[in-house]
């Protein structure tokens, strides 16, 4: 029981650690990279007066740490302020693009996790065949297309000769789920494809390394038939490394899919962060960051909960700090 | 050992649809077993042409977000472009680049050049339904001339002295006589008074009415039923947001958009004659190698001459714009009719001799160094300085582009001037040629290439000051050639636009400054 509560409280502590920590690098990343909100607001048109009141008026004349402190306070006090480039609430903002991410990083993952667990055995098994160089080919290239290429040839067979969905066109999930969903679909499966191919080599190596150990000699010169071996013994040691991996691939899914968001005309959460980047839109940057670092974060607490509930060696070091 | 690589390849190449067809399956059976046998049925663009054909409808890809909807604290381009739909000033621009009444019925100006009067045109309503006052008038103006809000100030207006007005006429004095005054009250957009949503809900009076808004990605207007002039045809317009190139093609090819501006040749190139036309107009701005002519060695005229002989301004068109744009020679483009100086495109032949003499006479016999600071957000300028690094390595000058974000450039080039050269492309948002030519006074604010002449200056000052018209013209025709002469920037020319446009979609109508007027667009029966 007390392990429990010790391991929510470490958690807590690292997001809470991790957010504050990821807000003031930003801040301190902006403070540094050249580009000033209020010249960027004003335009090629501005005077000097007009970009120092503006600033003046944008609080942009304090000192860092003050400036830094006060977003800080607003954060924890629920308030994320308002966004230079578009006058409205940040969460107004970002409210419907996290949805919209949310989905598209979860169909992303399920394709993944359904696809590259089956392939990843699979591929183990044809090891060797004469299947063998087109599989490695193939994967090869998978992990080598990079997503925008990727993008466009989904958009072109899907979108253009099968007409499974528009591009350009994304209905919005309040306006049509059904369609938005499907539309999300191919944004996924161009997210999906690099992340299946690297999942199921990692699967494959695990398997076949695990396949060399003692145990598993051992159970099959006890007389256990090698498939049984896989499934049932092989396969649960392997889960651990996958599951670590798989963590980090939802992780990260969010961002990576700025690319496909672009090209397929799906308002999400990177695209609307490169473009507040560019107009140095502080306060939504800011917001998009920790709301970032806060799905990190969250991604590698459930992959840690997975693999203790795989493996419960891990649970005694997770839970107890130490024995 | 050749022939099995041809064949991976012809594989790889095979493989990548099956693929993601298969990745498919397991999640979504819907999807992919159903929608095949629906798929063949209709001609794709056919389907999609008749549909918003059918319902009136217009879809227009653009390649960036709005920034505000506040008319008075929207700074982007792309912005004031579209928005050029929902707001009038008293005051607006014609697509022969005259300024018009337009919320104002009449405007008188006194001899002086001190007082406008401005009457209000009866009948003209906000899109909420309320008639337009003096009230609003008032506001709109002092809004952008000395309120709070740093971000609405108009600096051009700053010339005002005060205002006067009754229930029907709006007087303003000035301070000082204005050529640019009036331009400027162009751009202070009418807005019910103390109205406080127009961030986000913008209320105006042009021909379209705004309806909703999705932030990084969608835009909706309406036709505007009790417009006083003359009213727009399609019912319903939807802006989609697509900062990909890639996005924008593949969004017209499948049927998702109906028409795209400032395109690229070899976006353009993609269409199908069959869906599109490609109409071409002009972007109305100088394009050069702006070059600072402060920094070493730029501060050399012989310097600034042996690049200007060393570019085939051609040659850039060709290589970066498969021949789109009109070669200019000086800080003026052909839409601005008189003030346009044509024998200036010439001034400069490529030579590359005569280049390398100028170069050794200013000391540089083996050329130098040189770094081509470009907002890499903007690809044509991008690609234009990838073709002047070719040019000039001919003449012994080895050039370097440095991309830099626009926020960056803004600050870096723009404002601080801490470059050497640059490629940008400067317009006049008020149609003035004032604009384009003031900015190379030596104390300008905005002389981003700190251009200094002493002859310049003294008939810059002329010329402001004149008010005879022919004078004037004469006068700007002057600060064009000594441009030229003294070879201030490297120009190049005026980038064409390119203008994407469904079949059956006609009206297009080109203005000379940044707009797309929707209202004159209708689908042809």
């Amino acid at each position: 029981m007390t392990g429990v509560f010790r391991y929510t409280l470490k958690r807590v502590f690292l997001l809470a650690l991790t957010m504050v920590l990821v807000s003031f690098l930003t801040f301190l990343a902006f403070e540094l990279v050249s580009g000033d909100p209020a010249r960027t607001m004003l335009g090629t048109e501005a005077t000097e007066a007009q970009v120092t009141a503006l600033q003046h008026e944008m609080g942009l004349d304090r000192p860092f740490f003050v400036r830094y402190f006060s977003w800080l306070g607003g954060f924890f006090s629920g308030n994320l302020g308002v966004s230079y480039s578009y006058r409205q609430n940040v969460w107004d903002l970002i409210g419907s693009k996290v949805e919209l991410s949310l989905w598209l990083s979860l169909m992303s993952f399920v394709i993944i996790a359904a696809v590259s667990i089956p392939l990843g055995v699979f591929s183990y098994r044809f090891t060797g065949g004469f299947f063998d160089w087109p599989r490695t080919t193939l994967n090869q290239l998978c992990m080598a297309v990079p997503p925008f290429f990727t993008g466009i040839l989904v958009s072109w067979g899907f979108g253009i000769v099968l007409r499974f969905f528009t591009p350009g066109d994304f209905p919005g999930l309040r306006v049509d789920f059904a369609a938005s969903l499907r539309h999300l679909l191919f944004g996924a499966i161009c997210l999906s494809i690099p992340r299946i191919a690297m999942t199921v080599r990692m699967l494959r190596s695990t398997v076949i390394s695990e396949m060399n150990k003692a145990y598993v000699r051992t159970a099959i010169s006890r007389g256990n038939d090698r498939k049984n071996v896989l499934m049932r013994h092989v396969m649960k040691n392997s889960m651990v490394s996958v599951v670590t991996f798989l963590g980090q691939t939802l992780a990260e899914l969010v961002g990576a899919g700025i690319v496909v968001e672009q090209v397929l005309g799906i308002p999400g959460l990177g695209r609307f962060l490169v473009s507040s980047i560019s107009h140095r839109d502080y306060p939504v940057v800011q917001a998009i960051v920790v709301i970032l670092a806060f799905w990190v974060v969250l991604a590698g607490t459930v992959a840690d909960l997975i693999n203790q509930a795989i493996d419960p060696r891990l649970r005694i070091t997770a839970g107890g700090g130490q024995r | 050992m050749k022939k099995r690589f041809l064949a991976l390849i012809l594989v790889l190449a095979i493989s990548v649809l099956p693929a993601c067809g298969k990745t498919a399956e397991p999640d979504t059976p819907p999807a992919s077993t159903s929608a095949p046998t629906e798929a063949p049925e209709p001609a794709p663009t056919e389907a999609v042409k008749t549909g918003r054909a059918a319902t009136n409808e217009l879809n227009i890809g653009i390649a960036q977000d709005f920034d505000s909807l506040d008319p008075h604290t929207m700074t982007a381009a792309g912005t004031k472009e579209i928005l050029f739909n929902v707001f009038e000033g008293l005051v607006k621009p014609s697509s022969e680049g005259e300024i018009i009444p337009a919320v104002a019925s009449e405007v008188a100006k006194s001899e002086d050049g001190l007082t406008y009067t401005f009457t209000l045109r009866p009948g003209v309503k906000f899109h909420n339904g309320s008639p337009v006052t003096m009230e609003d008038l008032v506001y709109s103006i002092e809004r952008r001339w000395n309120s709070d809000d740093a971000a609405a100030i108009l600096a051009a207006l700053s010339v005002i002295d005060h205002l006067d007005h009754d229930d029907t006429t709006l007087t303003i004095t000035l301070s000082e006589p204005s050529n640019e005054f009036l331009a400027a009250v162009m751009n202070a957009y009418i807005i019910p008074a103390g109205y406080d949503k127009q961030a986000t809900d913008p209320i105006g009076t042009g021909p379209y009415k705004f309806v909703s808004r999705t932030v990084q990605d969608s835009l909706v207007l309406e036709r505007f039923a009790d417009y006083w002039g003359t009213p727009g045809n399609i019912d319903k317009v939807t802006f989609k947001i697509l900062e990909n190139a890639e996005g924008l093609v593949l969004g017209l090819q499948s049927g998702a958009l109906d028409l795209v501006a400032h395109m690229s040749s070899d976006q353009t190139v993609q269409l199908s004659a069959d869906d599109f036309g490609i109409l071409e107009g002009s972007m109305n701005l100088v394009q050069a190698l702006y070059l600072n002519n402060k920094e070493k060695p730029f501060d050399d005229v012989r310097v600034r001459q042996a690049l200007c002989y060393a570019v085939d301004k051609q040659a850039v068109i060709d290589l970066a714009f498969d021949g789109y744009g009109i070669p200019l020679g000086t800080s003026m483009f052909p839409s601005f009719g008189k003030y346009y100086d044509e024998s200036l495109t010439d001034y400069y032949t490529m030579n590359i001799e005569k280049s390398k003499e100028l170069l050794t006479e200013a000391g540089y016999p083996d050329g130098f160094d040189m770094t081509i600071t470009v907002p890499s957000n903007y690809t044509p300028h991008v690609n234009t300085a990838t073709v002047l690094v070719e040019l000039l390595r001919e003449v012994g000058v080895k050039a370097t582009v440095q991309p830099v974000d626009w926020s960056t450039w803004l600050e870096e080039v723009y404002s601080n001037r801490k470059y050497q050269s640059t490629v940008t492309g400067v317009s006049s948002d008020n149609m003035t040629a004032r604009k384009l030519l003031e900015r190379f006074g030596t104390t300008v604010h905005n002389n981003f290439t700190n251009y200094s002449d002493e002859e310049y200056d003294t008939i810059l000052a002329q010329a402001l000051s004149e008010t005879d018209d022919a004078k004037q013209t004469e006068l700007y025709r002057a600060l064009e050639r000594n441009l030229t002469e003294n070879a201030a920037n490297v120009y190049l020319q005026d980038m064409a636009d390119l203008v994407a446009v469904r079949n059956g979609l006609e009206g297009l109508t080109f203005y000379p400054i940044y707009v797309l007027d929707v209202s004159t667009l209708y689908w042809a029966k």
